[in-house]
């Protein structure tokens, strides 16, 4: 068992972080935080959407839902109901390279936790009815997050089909319906077989705990659990964009114009990775942004502009390939290529020339304080915090590197941040979406 | 495959004692309450004034709306831009949450600068610049906002039961005007902020990190010298109890979104931690009745939730789903049927037992946070509660009995009197919806 703790400033982030590694290749990282009488436990699956089989888009979020539809030692929702009764709140989460299951209780139950989560790795055991009432309930969820929502597929889903041309990255990953009809528990079977094994995954706790005993309990969980094949490696690469790409679509729920504009973004972990993660809050995050500045304040184009790097979190929950966006939301007289001039005007001074020290210090506050916010989680506490240490145990292969981010983001110069901006924020390594309305005003009774 | 070990049990949750605060009145009568927690370096400010959009004069909904996002627009001695860069210079972002008679000043920022945040707080809220050159700008962003709610179905969903429920009182006007949008102006803005806010209206919360000594430094230096300002005015309504079917069309929509529910007692009232957990238990948590129904059991739907709503002497009970079309008419059966199911027969006491452990769990999980602590003296404030109600909540969820819960589903929440309110295609579900009553025209 190693340890790492850095001293602490006044105000500093120091997150403690304890690492073992069980018998059977379970990766288990604890951070004590005493600071109030609960416990978060997480378990993280290295298999996201993006190496869901062929032919079966959406398993992966499918298998998410599967996972709380009964195990050997809890029946169809036991989880729920047992997290719930000891005081606690529950969720899992489908993302591009990993899915996570995770609670928060208060700390007495630590060891009950410990014991659902080692159950459910043990493997779902579950029916063709509940297969078939949790497709339903995930179409229901797709339903009402996309087909039935205005914008309901902007820009996440519509800009990764059209940003990324290798399939793992490209596909839909809330699924297509005929492909979730197609799904068996055959599927379920091989799936859990090839992805969930303890070698595949990350156990995390944070909270009011001891690391020892919190290790103990981690032992006599799950170290009995039998460790797996290690999965193939899938090629996941995009190639280097050489070509603006530009598409428009319909959106019949919609009755104003959108416009998103995405760009690849560095290797994760590289020093350009935090150059372009400064660049985003210089440009878009917040009101002192070069791009709010330009487009609402000056130009008045939209009333906010958002944005950021990946969909489904933020930059330090995933690994590359990866998108930058800055997404808008714009009346319909107003056209898309003066929007984009503005966005131009904007970005491509950040290629030519040298950022001021003064800018590049304030967007490093701002990061610091956006990483400190990723770290608040008000109905998980903890949450959020396991979710940085289960990223960097899975994508950098140690869970402490959450604490050298800081040091990541001030060791940026302006000379990197102007060498990021001239590879990275190219015209020709972007994609350009624009959603066209086709609703004529609002639905009012 | 390896067996499982015994299924541990816990022991009994350890007594919980609220995190300390320390409260603090100015001259003014302006109130501070400060509350160190977590480990994470942030401070969360709030300057919380009792005003909100029902203060706002007849004719004039989403003026709050508007003076919101213009006091982005910069202060006496900071213009928007310079602005923006103190925030974001110590780490925050200027926002604003708002109800109905609430207008909360927030930030979050490194724990370091709470006493400058607080300074820009007080500036924004003691001296708006409100330009009238920005003016038309905010209209037209404004509008925007106000047609791209118009085809949210839950928006839609959520305008009509209020309407139904209040009528015009304004907790009814949700919707407003564009008209009445494009004629606000800056005047109109200084008017509404001026008649609405001060000293004696207004509350600072800090929680999380922060040097306490210099947090009270910065609250004195900023708020001593505000002008007390206007009492704060409550403005009671009587909504209505009846049933009562509304349908908003949406031709081709491939799922119902429903808003089902019926004004409640408010939280001042002795049987509402009873209410909250029959509300939990009923439909309001994920292992809930009318959930594993509708979606565990039937899958109707992915989110189902309920919840009480509530503003000052005033609160109704809704459940909330997206139904698949063609099951409208079945899942709003299912859940009128586990409301009076409820109101029939008592639960067993496991599984009231289950409810309490949960109510009492996610109390303190509520404590855990900056965040979370904040909302919940929000919250108490705009009851007009005290600590006292804080300290004795757990105490009082375990108190109640499988007979309460019965006769507080029986008492509050029967299937007769509900207002339901269905955002979907009209031709699809107007046989499903034709047993429950008539519909609205």
């Amino acid at each position: 068992m190693t340890a790492s703790r850095p001293p602490e400033p006044a105000f500093g982030l120091q997150i403690p972080v304890h690492r073992t590694t069980l018998a059977n290749g379970l990766r288990v990282v604890v951070s004590p935080d005493h600071s109030a009488p609960t416990i978060c436990v997480a378990v993280y699956y290295h298999v996201g959407m993006r190496l869901e089989p062929q032919g079966r888009t959406g398993f992966a979020h499918l298998f998410e839902h599967l996972m709380f539809q009964g195990s050997a030692g809890m029946a169809k929702m036991e989880i729920a109901k047992l997290v719930q009764e000891n005081g606690g709140n529950l969720n899992g989460s489908t993302r591009y390279d990993f899915t996570n299951y995770f609670e928060t209780l208060p700390s007495h139950t630590l060891d009950l936790a410990l014991w659902m989560e080692a159950d459910r790795m043990r493997g779902p055991v579950i029916t063709t009815a509940e297969l078939d009432n949790q497709r339903e309930v995930v179409k229901n969820e797709i339903r009402v997050n996309v087909l039935n929502r205005p914008y309901g597929s902007f820009p996440w889903i519509d800009m990764q089909e059209r940003a990324y041309t290798n399939w793992h990255n490209a596909h839909n990953g809330y699924g297509d319906m005929a492909d979730l009809d197609a799904a068996g528990l055959d599927d379920v079977e091989a799936f859990f077989r090839t992805y969930y094994s303890p070698a595949n995954a990350v156990l995390v706790i944070v909270g009011d705990c001891e690391p020892d005993h919190a290790v103990a309990l981690s032992r006599q969980h799950f170290e009995e659990i039998p460790a797996g094949p290690t999965p193939a490696t899938a090629d996941l690469s995009e190639p280097r964009q050489t070509e603006e790409r530009r598409f428009s679509r319909p959106d019949a729920l919609a009755n104003l114009s959108a416009l998103a504009v995405s760009y690849h973004t560095p290797p994760s972990g590289s020093p350009e990775y935090y150059a372009m993660g400064l660049l985003d809050q210089l440009l878009v995050q917040g009101e002192d942004a070069l791009l709010y500045h330009e487009i609402v304040q000056s130009r008045g184009y939209a009333g906010e502009v958002d944005g950021g790097i990946n969909f489904l979190g933020h930059m330090h929950n995933a690994h590359t390939p990866l998108l930058w966006t800055v997404e808008l939301f714009h009346n319909n007289d107003i056209a898309a290529d003066a929007i984009l001039e503005a966005i131009d005007a904007v970005i491509e001074p950040l290629r030519t020339t040298v950022l001021p020290q003064v800018s590049l210090d304030r967007a490093i506050v701002k990061a610091r304080a956006a990483l400190y916010g990723t770290m608040s989680e008000t109905y998980y506490p903890g949450a959020g915090v396991a979710d940085l240490l289960a990223a960097f145990e899975l994508f950098e292969g140690d869970a402490s590197h959450v604490n050298e981010i800081e040091g990541r983001f001030a060791a940026v110069t302006p000379e990197l941040v102007l060498a990021t901006a001239q590879e990275y924020l190219r015209r020709e390594n972007r994609t350009v979406l624009a959603v066209e309305p086709g609703a004529t005003q609002g639905a009012q009774s | 495959m390896t067996a499982a070990r015994p299924r541990p049990v816990p022991g009994p949750q350890a007594p919980f004692r609220l995190p300390p605060r320390e409260v603090t009145r100015l001259g003014n009568g302006m109130r501070a309450t400060f509350v160190a927690a977590g480990t994470v370096p942030i401070a969360a400010i709030r300057l919380v004034i009792r005003t909100g959009s029902a203060d706002v004069p007849q004719g004039q909904t989403w003026l709050d709306r508007f003076v919101h996002e213009y006091l982005r627009e910069g202060t006496a001695t900071l213009d928007a831009a310079q602005l923006a860069e103190a925030f974001a210079s110590i780490g925050g972002r200027f926002s604003v949450d708002a109800d109905e008679h609430t207008t909360v000043l927030r930030t979050d920022v490194l724990a370091e600068h709470a006493p400058r945040a607080i300074a820009l707080l007080a500036e924004i809220a003691r001296a708006p610049r409100l330009p009238d050159d920005e003016a038309a700008r905010l209209r037209t962003d404004l509008r925007r906002n106000l047609d791209m709610a118009l085809v949210q179905p839950q928006f839609l969903t959520f305008a009509k039961f209020r309407s139904a429920l209040y009528g015009t009182h304004p907790y009814g006007r949700v919707i407003p005007q564009g008209e009445v949008i494009d004629a606000f102006d800056a005047g109109q803005a200084r008017a509404f902020w001026a008649a609405e806010t001060g000293a004696q209206r207004a509350h600072l919360l800090v929680g999380g990190r922060f040097d306490a000594q210099r947090v009270t430094t910065a609250v004195h230096a900023a708020f001593d010298d505000w002008s007390a300002g206007p009492a704060p005015v409550d403005v009671t309504p009587t909504p209505t109890r009846g049933r009562r079917i509304y349908v908003i069309d949406r031709p081709g929509a491939e799922q119902s979104t429903m808003y089902v529910g019926l004004p409640v007692i408010d939280p001042t009232q002795p049987d509402y931690v009873g209410l909250e957990v029959t509300n939990m238990l009923l439909g309001g948590s994920f292992h809930s009745r009318i959930t594993m129904n509708i979606r565990e059991d039937k899958g109707y739907t992915y989110s189902p939730y309920s919840a009480v709503s509530s503003r000052p002497h005033d609160a109704y009970w809704v459940e909330a789903a997206d139904v698949t079309t063609n099951v409208t008419g079945a899942a709003l059966t299912e859940i009128l049927g586990e409301m009076d199911r409820l109101g029939a027969t008592p639960p067993d006491v496991a599984e009231l037992a289950g409810i309490q452990n949960y109510a009492a769990g996610s109390f303190v999980l509520r404590q855990a946070t900056a965040s979370g602590i904040l909302d919940s003296l929000e919250f108490l404030d705009m009851h007009g509660l005290d600590a006292g109600y804080a300290e004795a909540y757990v105490d009082r969820v375990r108190a109640v009995t499988p007979e309460t819960v019965q006769r507080i589903a029986a008492t509050y929440l029967p299937s007769a009197p509900v207002t339901v309110v269905v955002a979907g295609d009209r031709a699809a579900i107007e046989a499903q919806l034709a047993p429950f009553g008539p519909i609205e025209a």
